[in-house]
């Protein structure tokens, strides 16, 4: 019987013991997510951070960059507008519980986020100096970025992930903490010790620069360069002498198109590798917002804005800009769509449909320029430095080097179309050295040295940076508050340029325009309650109407 | 249980051999019956399986004969050598073994808690082929919500209201003391990370079938639903919603005879209920003018034109699409037991046709049980059981992704909807040339955008039973639980849902469970003196893995032949499977993150236990039991891994402590019991854990970013502390008795699981211990018996239910007036969302704008409402209280049975009405040639003045659609719905004894008709309120009362013999 009772015992201890030492070890095996890594290498992470700059695509999460909001924004500026009339973006609205005009804020907190925190940190341990200098580049236009385009966001306590709610950081010290990680960023490029290697960081850096540090850095410089030009409007832009700082750095940035920093995309069957502005993507004419080029760009490029360039055909615009069944070039009124436009001056759309009014992408694909499957995509360029020293110099009344970087920034802007872009252009149309330089030896565009205005860098900016550039070109108006007169000559800087007024402006302006976006409303919105109260984003529907930092005196 | 017959040899010389049948009242045997002569301990035995014993006594001897369940009868023995003697079902519980947690079994007596048995022959008469649907009503506490009324359909179960607010609030399902999977698959794979679908789909898509549902319903023998973490303090984490404890049939002593028993049972089903629709109008644009419809947002026609011209031909296409749902079960049951030895195999077919095209669900089971003695001490039980099942539905989905009946719904009336085909099977199309720019026919999309499931479950259990001595037990339950599944999304390339680039799209899955649990306890009983003592330890361990390949990929290699795949449902080409994967072009397929290396993803989730239970009982009148159990589990980290939680219950006699009480002959029985436990909940695997996932970004490597989920290592276990308060009361000899318990839980460090804060932590999605609710309750169990004579008995069960909750706390990032909420849950805007202060049945919505006074403001440039867009309280779906009664009749070889099922309150939102307003389909649509002016004021700056212009602007909707398609989602909660269901009814007439006489083959014949969900008289004005928008899949509280194209239930009629060989 005591066997009986000894052995049930042990059948009863014994699973009991076994498990004691086994279960735990096993328990603890199970903890880990076994799908997927809690590291993963560098060179694998850095190719959907550069990703990020444009239109981030990953398995949680796609769309966030430059490119969305860029189709909203581009509204404001009057880059493009839609076919509706009356719609709210170009009638100076803003995102009203939606998640639009905040991918940049995605791109910034989530896409780059904590995967550049990793490059920068798991590179330190790897002595990936140039992997970690591309990190601080990254999060340095990161910040620049994100408040140029809302202002006030969190900065001291971002990436903080045992916080749920967070306090906002004024512009100030966005603009110092985005010069801070430049100068941060250039000093570990400039390292060559350690694990340092051109081949190596071309693996994460495969569609940018390629691995080219040089590159890395003046896009770095380039950086620093806007962080001083889009102060331009400020009393310390002289008293600080900011205008020497931009024409530095704009001078140590890209001087050549070669040097361009330019996202470009592998091309493919799907998405994921094809860009956001091409036609398989489709979302420049999606079914309840088509693009067209609006009436502003199209007449300053044909020569019918009697404020500038006026009666110059710009040839760039058949790369740009679509034409009409009349072979012209006419535009949208952004809050008007195409109210007003007769038949045979409706402008194709970008995916060039030979009938202009369809929205359906146009068959054998025609798109040109940015608007192509696999379109490359310009953060940077050359020709925007030369902009910055042009208007740096002019500032500072040194016309000449102002009138030489101007034609630099023309010139270069040709280049770059007529090297990258050359494809479905009409034969008729392509530029010629002949034609550049018919344009550059036009009076209406290149004025002498003396007579060189605001208005002639600014809307030649404007035109370069068409299409990818309108975060920047949104800076630039905003610091000019969209109809600003020239100081000198007392004409508006943007000749022409008419900001939605009366009826034609959201009535919850209250009459004023429009000068940042929202913060992303599902980030915050929903989630961050007390701090867009405290800073008047959440309870008042003009918040996007308040001048951010930059364009304040 | 195991009851074996054994002979008592003690005879005398005056005594003869009595041979005899014990029946219950509807004249079925009564197997396990007692038949012992009074006087005397050693003489008894007990009666096989066709109720026989025998048994040498003397003439003038009593037999008294007991059962368990039966009232006491005594018989004196005659002359006669055979006796046949009917047994009464008894009330009275006392003294009745109920099996709690860990297959034990203890007297009800000692319970300080509520446990609600229902037996397996009711759940078989239903005919319900997932028996989970048949227990609504018949547990007080218990809501069973079905996702639709489809063949194969899951169906959602919750014990006394939701208390997790993104974790699963099912229950555990325990099979004869084994941890057996009920998981519903969840589409969701968290950026692949998870085992989901390759789609990362949510799972208001599509539906998949609750996995309990492939035990066989003719295999239980009783269902024991232990409701409060109370019961369930023992079964630690995974028992935290309460468990369904299964008890299957075993073998009874058969004397070596073998034991032949077969039911079939065949069934119509017809879906009757529909949502209103208005048919008077065409398709046509806001002003009434008819046009080509264009590519709307959903892919569904609007019905904004004229009215139809006189003349125009129009189909009744409502009733056109659903047809007669036929099903046909059979079962046989083979049972053979000696002295020691006892087996018992049982095998069902199950076949079902639904009521919606192309929806079948069939099912194989086959089951094998043993029962072994070996030596004195030793028992043992195996038991092996298999499931096949094959589930073919369309494509639920919402609007735009394959819904069928809001393609049914929206179809314009003029149009046939059983044209939808060529003679080549391709896609009949109306107005646009393109296949994929043409809607989907509804009929055409119930073949064409399908899924499929297709299940194979072995279920191997184990239990091992030592009883060295009569105060010692060990006992050990080992299971083994495995299943394949696999299945498939496919949409026709030539759908509305997919374009013509993508070629057609299919999902596959290809999912593998396997868990394994053991539960090794020891018991030690003593009495002494006036007290009797128990105390339990054991050890549980489980281990559960999941592993899953997911594929998705579009371009269907036979898509070059367009359409020629149907005909009528059937598939023509030959080689077309959408079970395989590799009919999609290779390049554009994707995968779950570890499906790429050639490898399964994988869930695991580990659990290791030791507890403990210690009880004593005074004078059998007074019991304390006071439990402790430690537990280590996976998904939680290190630091916060081992947790413990207690429990105590008391259970005390009040009838018997004052014997006054019952010295009227009105009470018999007084029982108080209270219990209070505390429990735990874990999060769902890997939830806490911040990962990589691909980034598809141009790159030369294969690249990865972050997922949606912010790490934290810091999660604990949340925490749940519950109290009960309860009393047993029987009166008039148990004519009458009550059983009512009082509830309150308070869940604490609630984990919330997904929730988003502000994106500057770098992640979108959170998982914390931030939130807490409570949930209170009053379930009453009434049960009465008016009659009770040996020809005719009437039994009626009253099940009352009465909640309330409260949101206590939500993580600190949403705003005070903003929702918490499950993003599964979100049906265009409307979603589930939980309010602090509010309980947890909340909807969230859009609203009209109000002024101070609570007018609707009215734009003065339209005359329409404004609108508040975002989410705000707009409706709450928990219900007042729940009724079921059960009502059970007996008159002499009849029997009647039926159950009510009324629902009282809780809001519905109808999301089906608001999509077909914004179509011109709803009923609401119907006069819209009617001018009106909307009834609010202004929005002119007078709105809050004492003085608030009234609106006065006249419009005609015809002109204006927008008056319907802007209404705000609060517009379609549809308040305080109540329901009556009759739910299920079976009369059955069994064939006296007599008149088999005649039919030698047979010991025992009924035959019975059965019909389900006969009657619904509701308040709602769309299908059927009792739908979910969700499968069970989905954490959280879930879609209950969601309504957005969800097959209504159909009612079933159903017939069938059984019969004992």
């Amino acid at each position: 019987m005591k066997k009986i009772i000894i052995k049930s015992l042990l059948f009863t201890g014994l699973f009991g013991i076994v498990c004691m030492a086994s279960c735990n070890k096993k328990i603890d095996d199970a903890y880990r997510n076994p799908n997927a890594a809690v590291v993963e290498p560098i060179e694998t992470i850095l190719s959907g951070v550069i990703g990020g700059f444009t239109a981030f695509y990953s398995s949680a999460g796609t769309g966030y960059g430059v490119q969305a909001d860029g189709i909203l924004l581009g509204r404001y500026i009057q880059y493009w507008g839609t076919t509706t009339n009356g719609e709210n973006y170009g009638q100076m609205g803003g995102a009203v519980n939606s998640d639009n005009t905040g991918s940049v804020w995605a791109a910034v907190y989530y896409g780059h986020g904590q995967n550049v925190n990793k490059i920068i940190q798991w590179g330190s341990e790897q002595q990936k100096w140039d992997y970690v200098g591309v990190g601080w580049a990254i999060r340095a236009w990161g910040w620049l970025e994100l408040t140029n385009e809302y202002s006030d966001a969190p900065l001291k306590q971002a990436f903080n992930t045992s916080l749920t709610q967070f306090l906002y950081d004024t512009q100030p010290e966005f603009y110092d903490s985005c010069r801070a990680a430049c100068f941060r960023a250039l000093s570990f490029l400039n390292r060559t010790d350690g694990a340092v290697s051109q081949a190596n960081l071309a693996i994460g850096d495969a569609y940018f620069n390629n691995g080219d540090v040089n590159k890395w850095k003046k896009f770095v410089y380039g950086t620093l360069a806007r962080s001083y030009i889009d102060l331009s409007f400020k009393t310390i832009f002289a008293t600080n002498h900011y205008a020497d700082s931009a024409i530095k750095y704009a001078s140590l940035a890209m001087t050549n198109n070669a040097d361009n920093a330019v996202v470009r995309v592998a091309g493919g069957t799907t998405s994921q590798v094809l860009n956001y502005f091409g036609p398989f993507r489709g979302n420049l004419n999606t079914a309840t917002s088509t693009l067209r080029q609006s009436s502003y760009i199209a007449d300053l490029m044909s020569g019918a804005n009697t404020g500038a360039f006026t009666g110059v055909a710009d040839p760039r615009r058949w790369y740009m800009l679509r034409e009409n069944l009349n072979k012209t070039f006419k535009g949208v009124t952004v809050w008007a769509g195409t109210t007003g436009l007769s038949a045979n001056d409706y402008p194709q759309h970008f995916y060039g449909n030979a009938v202009p009014t369809s929205n359906a992408a146009g068959v054998p694909d025609s798109s040109r320029y940015l608007f192509q499957n696999t379109s490359p995509w310009p953060l940077m360029t050359a020709s925007e430095m030369q902009f910055i020293i042009a208007e740096a110099s002019l500032r500072k009344g040194d016309n000449a080097t102002a009138l030489t970087a101007y034609i630099n920034g023309i010139s270069l802007n040709f280049d770059m179309l007529t090297t990258t872009y050359p494809q479905n252009i009409p034969a008729a149309a392509v530029i010629t050295p002949a034609s550049k330089a018919a344009y550059l030896a036009s009076p209406a565009v290149v004025p002498a040295a003396g007579s060189l205005t605001l208005t002639h860098i600014m809307l030649q900016k404007y035109i370069a940076l068409f299409g990818w550039g309108t975060q920047q070109t949104w800076t630039d108006m905003r610091k000019f508050h969209y109809t600003d007169p020239d100081p000198v000559t007392g004409a508006q800087v943007y000749a022409n340029f008419t900001p939605p007024t009366g009826t034609n402006l959201i009535g919850t302006n209250n009459g004023n325009w429009v000068y940042r976006c929202r913060p992303r409303y599902n980030s915050e919105y929903l989630y961050n309650v007390p701090e867009l109260t405290r800073i008047g984003a959440y309870q008042n529907l003009d918040y996007i109407t308040y001048k951010p930092w930059f364009a304040l005196p | 249980m195991l009851f074996l017959s054994f002979w008592c040899l003690m005879a005398n010389a005056q005594e003869k051999t009595v041979t005899g049948r014990v029946l219950s009242e509807d004249n079925t045997a009564l197997s396990g019956a007692t038949v012992r002569v009074q006087g005397s301990n050693s003489r008894q035995t007990q009666t096989a399986n066709d109720g026989s014993f025998s048994m040498k006594a003397s003439k003038g001897e009593t037999f008294i004969i007991t059962h368990i369940g039966y009232d006491q009868l005594s018989v004196t023995v005659g002359d006669n050598a055979v006796i046949t003697v009917k047994l009464l079902k008894t009330n009275t519980q006392l003294g009745e073994v109920v099996v709690t947690a860990m297959d034990i079994k203890r007297n009800s007596r000692e319970l300080g808690y509520s446990v609600q048995t229902v037996k397996g022959k009711d759940i078989q008469e239903t005919q319900r082929e997932n028996f989970v649907t048949s227990l609504q009503g018949r547990v007080a506490g218990l809501t069973v919500t079905p996702t639709t009324g489809a063949a194969g359909a899951s169906a959602g179960i919750v014990l006394r209201g939701y208390n997790s607010m993104s974790g699963t609030n099912q229950p555990l399902f325990v099979l004869d003391g084994i941890v057996v999977d009920n998981s519903t698959l969840n589409s969701n794979s968290q950026g692949g990370s998870g085992i989901g679908l390759a789609s990362d789909l949510p799972n208001r898509n599509n539906d998949y079938t609750n996995r309990i549902a492939d035990i066989n319903p003719s295999d239980i023998e009783t269902v024991t639903v232990l409701k409060g973490p109370e019961a369930t303090a023992l079964y630690g984490s995974l028992a935290s919603n309460g468990a369904i404890v299964i008890t299957t049939k075993k073998a009874k002593g058969t004397n070596g005879k073998l034991l032949v028993s077969y039911d079939n049972n065949f069934r119509f089903q017809k879906v009757t209920r529909f949502a209103e629709v208005n048919n008077d109008f065409g398709p046509g644009s806001p002003n009434g003018i008819p046009f080509a419809p264009t590519a709307s947002a959903s892919g569904q026609f609007i019905s904004f034109g004229p009215a139809w011209a006189a003349g125009t031909k129009l189909y009744d296409n409502l009733h056109h699409l659903y047809k007669t749902g036929f099903s046909q079960t059979h079962n046989i049951g083979l049972e053979f037991g000696t002295k020691n030895v006892g087996f018992r195999a049982s095998g069902q077919y199950f076949d079902d046709h639904g009521a919606i095209p192309n929806n079948t669900y069939s099912k194989y089971n086959f089951k094998i049980s043993n029962n072994t003695k070996i030596g004195k001490y030793i028992t043992i039980s195996p038991s092996f059981a298999f499931t096949r099942s094959k589930n073919i539905k369309p494509l639920k989905g919402t609007s735009g992704t394959g819904g069928f009946l809001l393609d049914l719904y929206s179809w314009p009336a003029n149009n046939d909807i059983r044209n939808y085909q060529d003679a080549n099977g391709n896609k009949k199309l109306l107005f646009n040339t393109n296949p994929n720019l043409d809607y989907d026919n509804p009929i055409w999309s119930a073949y064409n955008n399908v899924s499929g499931d297709f299940s194979s479950r072995y279920v191997s259990t184990l239990g091992i039973d030592i009883n060295p001595f009569s105060w010692l037990s060990v006992n050990g339950r080992f299971g083994y639980d495995t299943y394949k599944t696999d299945g498939y999304l496919f949409y026709h390339p030539q759908s509305y849902v997919v374009t013509a680039a993508n070629g057609g799209q299919l999902d596959n899955y290809y999912r593998t469970y396997k868990g394994y649990n053991h539960t090794i306890t020891a018991t030690v009983k003593k009495t002494l003196g006036n007290f009797s003592g128990r105390l339990l330890v054991g050890q549980m361990w489980q281990d559960n893995e999941t592993d899953q390949f997911s594929v998705l990929g579009t371009h269907i290699t036979d898509s070059l032949h367009n359409g020629a795949w149907y005909s009528g449902g059937k598939a023509l080409a030959p080689g077309f499977n959408p079970r395989d994967s590799n009919i999609t072009q290779v390049s554009s397929r994707s995968r779950l993150l570890r499906n790429y290396f050639g490898l399964p993803n994988l869930l695991i989730l580990r659990d290791n236990a030791y507890f403990g239970e210690a009880s004593i009982g005074y004078k059998n009148v007074a019991f304390l039991t006071y439990s402790l159990r430690y537990e280590s589990a996976s998904p939680l980290p290190a630091a916060s891994r081992n947790y413990h939680f207690p429990g105590a219950s008391l259970s005390v006699i009040v009838s018997d402590i004052i014997p006054e009480l019952k010295k009227s002959t009105f009470l018999d029985y007084a029982k108080l019991r209270g219990s209070l436990a505390h429990t735990a909940r874990i999060n769902d695997p890997y939830s806490n854990q911040s990962v990589f996932v691909n980034n598809q970004s141009s790159s030369v490597v294969p690249g990865f970013t972050y997922g949606f989920t912010n790490a934290n290592e810091k999660l604990t276990p949340e925490r749940q502390k519950t109290y009960e308060i309860g009393t047993e009361l029987r009166f008039l000899k148990s004519a009458i008795s009550l059983e009512a318990a009082y509830y309150n839980t308070l869940c604490t460090d609630q984990i919330a699981q997904g929730y988003r804060a502000s994106y500057a932590t770098g992640y979108i999605l959170n998982t914390q211990n931030a939130a807490s609710l409570r949930n209170q309750g009053l379930e009453i169990t009434l049960n009465i018996t008016p009659i009770k004579k040996p020809d005719f008995n009437w039994n009626i069960t009253f099940n009352f239910n009465h909640m309330w909750s409260k949101v206590l706390a939500l993580p600190s990032s949403i705003g005070i007036l903003n929702d918490y909420y499950n993003s599964d849950t979100y049906i265009s805007n409307v979603r589930g969302g939980l309010i602090r202060g509010h309980s947890t049945g909340t909807i969230t919505g859009s609203t009209y704008t109000r002024n101070n006074a609570g007018q609707i403001l009215i734009n003065p440039g339209t005359g329409l409402p404004v609108i508040t867009s975002g989410n705000s309280l707009i409706g709450d779906r928990t219900p007042k209280y729940t009724l079921g009664t059960l009502n059970s009749f007996r008159y002499k070889s009849w029997t009647l049975n039926f159950l009510w099922d009324l629902k009282v309150g809780g809001d519905i939102y109808n999301g089906t009405e608001q999509l077909l307003n914004t179509l011109g389909k709803s009923a609401r649509t119907a006069n819209r040639n009617t001018p009106l002016i909307v009834d609010g004021v202004l929005q002119d700056n007078l709105q809050n003045t004492t003085n608030p212009t009234k609106n006065n602007i006249i419009i005609t909707p015809y002109f204006l659609s927008s008056y319907y398609t802007t209404m705000p989602d609060e517009s379609f909660i549809q308040k305080n719905v109540n329901w009556l269901r009759f739910r299920d009814i079976t009369l059955t007439y069994s064939f006296s004894q007599k008149m088999l006489a005649h039919l030698k083959a047979f010991k025992g014949l009924s035959a019975f008709f059965t019909g389900n969900d006969l009657i619904l008289i509701t308040n709602y004005h769309g299908g059927d309120p009792a739908v979910n928008s969700n499968n069970p899949g989905t954490g959280g509280i879930g879609g209950y009362g969601l309504d957005l194209g969800s097959t209504p239930t159909p009612i079933s009629f159903s017939f069938g013999l059984r019969a004992n060989f």
